[in-house]
């Protein structure tokens, strides 16, 4: 839709690891498994942590709030299904290792799995929504950014008149290898996405609006240009075909791609008046804002060489990954790790009880094949300076220099090479040839460094 | 099933490229200057460079035994550092000195630092400037290529290599050191060039064969094992010192294009200087640093009472690495931020 498609956008640095798409990029969506119970951690999100609002042994319905928290950046949280509430402690989480949960037993004769939203076979009127009337939809459905950070989505698209937004971008990258739920989203679930792009600018106030696909997608760009075709008020929205490299869908690289400026080290989007949104994201706050339906469920891809059956499954947030791996016929002998997201920012499981939340988009089981030996055994060599980190890191920083001085607990030095700037995509220890967890030095810096200064418990 | 599962920070999956295949990459690097060697010098060749290699590896071997440290040969930095000593050492050189030079390499210029990758100087380099302190003469007696009848081709200087060695003869540098002190013909080794470019001069084993080493250092550069940087600067600024002086005075001054293929500036643009261990990190380190050698080099060549400059110009700007890592630091892509 316009001469834009023909150029490749793109950021400097990054690596080109194996996609491992194919194996679940034709998958439709399908319905998960039904589970026995769900363990809904009460935090989901960026900020502060909700509050419980049920008790043990209370009745919950599908939709019902069971966690809310008064501060301005938190998301509530639902219960997805009908069923009693069993207790509340801690429970496993993905990112946070314990955290106070609610589990719930389901109720297996009263409830009918959640379909997908039927309305948006055809192009939604939002016209006769107002951005009030969005800004409160999102707040109520807890929607969060669910491409893995997890931010208050409300926060995001909220008018501000301090920080006026003028660009707003729909992150559909999905760079991370095997994951391929936003794909699927993209073709199956268009007009949904498009609506709620509409939604979103129109709360938000932005001016332009960027899709960013990754060229490895050509059927989703083909897709979502037809559509907005025919949908009304989205014609001057752009599809951006952006250069299939990670980590084309993290956000600071997103928006150099698109826009051709990076936002200054230290300063989060909005404060250059920018919006960036996961496309399922986009399809939440549709759901939201139509249907008024909460966030409750979610795409997972469940995938690797490993599994059975993989595919992208709708399952409601709690499900544990056990459950998933279950229903998708089991793993063989070969799994050796099983992530809570793709293979290059994922998080390695322990606890297969750990529940699927709103942030984690797939399942991945790796084999020993995929990691390869040297990763296996864990086995680093030393550093031989060959540069490579430097070369593949998309916020231009010395990663090897930054790695070392945490190494040796000099967390002055890691500050001098700008350790705060580091995404934590993982490109430097994926280049590494001697297999140094550099990414995991400068994460481990960066407590360190949040200890130092009490921004964080000991 | 699911019982030995395994726990690590991300990302879960690595690049399929191990330090083992860097080394590996160089070594394949250097195998046409190692043929090209074996062609002009034979035995010399073959000899200096397995003993050099053996010695290297067992040295290295023996010095993890006695630190109680993990064997760390499979990595082949030993082999590289073996071979390189080798090219840059005359033919002639006696295997006793190779095996010091060797010794001296690995345990000192790497070892008592803590092994690869903490070593501030070049291993191979080290060794050599070894030698060169240790058995000056050794070192400077320059062996004719097999494939060369007489020595005619470049006239012998000095009267002692005449007589006592006939098979001995003036490298182009040390020729071009004599045009300065005797006010000899600077043409007699500007007419050389070709020879130069394919190696039928005298010189150091495996320096002498421009065409060897250009292929070797295209091969690292096609496979990404080094960077354009470093052996553009060397080459462009050696070159540029070059040029400027045979400007000045050309009937003293070589071409700078013989000043490039002669001595050990090509396998020290592509092979020495490039070691990621000695080398910057930054892309503008790596500029100011091949800048350095480069300069250096032409320095000592032209200036200098040394015919070659290269090993010290190497050593030097090894010195400096660390200085030029912190001139040099990257600055995040969204700029420095505001503290």
């Amino acid at each position: 839709m316009s001469d834009l498609s023909e150029y490749k956008f793109t950021f400097a640095g990054g690596v080109h690891p194996p996609e491992n798409k194919a194996i679940t990029e034709d998958c439709a969506i399908c319905q998960g498994p039904v589970s026995k119970q769900l363990l809904i951690p009460l935090s989901q999100h960026i900020g502060a942590i909700c509050e419980p609002k049920v008790k043990k042994g209370d009745i919950v319905k599908a939709g019902d709030v069971i966690g809310d928290c008064e501060a301005f950046v938190t998301a509530a949280i639902h219960s997805p299904i009908n069923g009693v509430v069993k207790d509340i402690s801690l429970g496993s989480h993905p990112v946070l290792g314990r955290v106070k949960s609610i589990r719930i037993e389901v109720d297996q004769e009263n409830n009918q799995p959640r379909q997908p939203s039927v309305e948006f076979e055809r192009a939604v009127d939002v016209s006769r929504y107002t951005p009030e009337q969005i800004c409160e939809a999102v707040k109520k459905a807890g929607i969060v950014g669910m491409g893995g950070a997890g931010f208050p989505t409300r926060v995001k698209i909220e008018p501000n008149p301090r920080l006026p937004k003028k660009t707003l971008i729909i992150n559909a990258c999905e760079c991370e290898p095997y994951i391929t739920c936003d794909y699927r989203i993209m073709l199956e679930w268009t007009n949904q996405v498009i609506a709620g792009i509409q939604l979103a600018q129109k709360s938000s106030g932005c001016g332009e609006v960027f899709i960013g696909v990754e060229d490895n997608k050509p059927e989703a760009i083909r897709a979502l240009r037809e559509a907005l075709e025919e949908t009304e008020g989205a014609d001057d929205y752009k599809v951006v075909a952006l250069k299939t490299k990670y980590p084309q869908g993290g956000e600071r690289q997103l928006i150099k791609a698109v826009t051709g400026k990076y936002v200054p080290t230290g300063s989060i989007p909005p404060m250059v008046g920018v919006v960036v949104l996961n496309v399922a994201t986009a399809a939440a706050i549709a759901e939201a804002v139509v249907c008024g339906r909460p966030l409750t469920h979610r795409v997972v891809t469940v995938t690797g060489e490993a599994i059975a059956k993989p595919g992208n499954y709708y399952v409601p947030i709690g499900t544990s990954i056990n459950d998933l791996i279950e229903f998708c016929g089991g793993v063989t002998e070969k799994s050796a790790k099983v992530l809570s997201g793709g293979p290059m920012m994922g998080i390695a499981i322990a606890d297969l009880d750990t529940p699927i939340t709103k942030t984690s988009g797939a399942v991945t089981i790796l084999t020993k094949e995929d990691i390869g030996k040297a990763k296996y055994k864990k086995r680093q060599t030393p550093c031989i300076r060959c540069g490579r980190c430097l070369e593949a890191c998309p916020e231009n920083l010395n990663p090897t220099k930054i790695a070392h001085a945490v190494k040796y607990n000099r967390f002055d030095i890691s500050e001098s090479y700008y350790i705060s700037a580091c995404v934590e995509c993982g490109c430097c220890s994926y280049v590494c040839p001697a297999n140094i967890e550099i990414t995991g030095h400068i994460k481990t810096g960066k407590i360190h460094l949040a200890r130092q200064k009490k921004q964080m418990p000991q | 099933m699911l019982k030995d599962l395994r726990v690590s920070c991300s990302p879960h999956i690595g690049q399929r490229y191990s330090t083992r295949q860097v080394m590996a990459d160089v070594i394949i690097a250097l195998a046409p200057a190692f043929l090209f060697a074996v062609y002009y010098f034979r035995q010399y060749a073959l000899i200096l460079v397995s003993t050099c290699v053996l010695t290297c590896v067992l040295t290295e071997w023996i010095c993890n035994l006695i630190c109680k440290k993990q064997d760390s040969l499979g990595d082949l930095s030993a082999v590289v550092t073996g071979i390189i000593l080798a090219f840059s050492v005359p033919p002639s050189l006696p295997w006793w000195s190779a095996v010091i030079g060797s010794v001296f390499a690995v345990a000192i210029g790497k070892m008592v630092f803590g092994g690869l990758g903490a070593n501030i100087f070049n291993p191979a380099m080290v060794g050599r400037a070894f030698l060169t302190a240790s058995f000056g003469m050794l070192m400077t007696t320059w062996t004719v290529p097999a494939t060369i009848d007489t020595a005619a081709a470049m006239p012998a200087v000095s009267v002692a290599s005449q007589n006592v060695d006939a098979r001995t003869q003036a490298t182009p540098l040390a020729w071009s050191k004599e045009v300065i002190k005797h006010k000899a013909d600077v043409k007699i080794v500007n007419g050389q060039i070709r020879e130069m470019f394919f190696g039928e001069v005298g010189g150091c084993l495996g320096e002498t064969s421009a065409l060897a080493l250009i292929i070797g250092g295209i091969y690292l550069l096609i496979r990404k094992t080094i960077s354009f940087h470093i052996p553009l600067a060397v080459l462009l600024s050696a070159g540029a010192f070059a040029a400027i002086a045979y400007f000045i005075n050309p009937e003293a001054n070589m071409l700078p294009l013989a000043h490039i293929l002669s001595g050990g500036l090509l396998i020290c643009a592509f092979f020495i200087a490039t070691d990621p261990v000695t080398a910057p990190l930054t892309r503008r380190g790596m500029w100011l640093f091949g800048i350095g050698i480069g300069t250096i080099t032409m320095l000592i060549r032209v200036v200098g009472e040394y015919p070659g400059g290269v090993m010290y110009s190497v050593l030097l700007m090894n010195a400096f690495t660390p200085l030029i890592d912190r001139l040099f630091k990257r600055v995040p892509a969204g700029g420095k931020p505001h503290v």
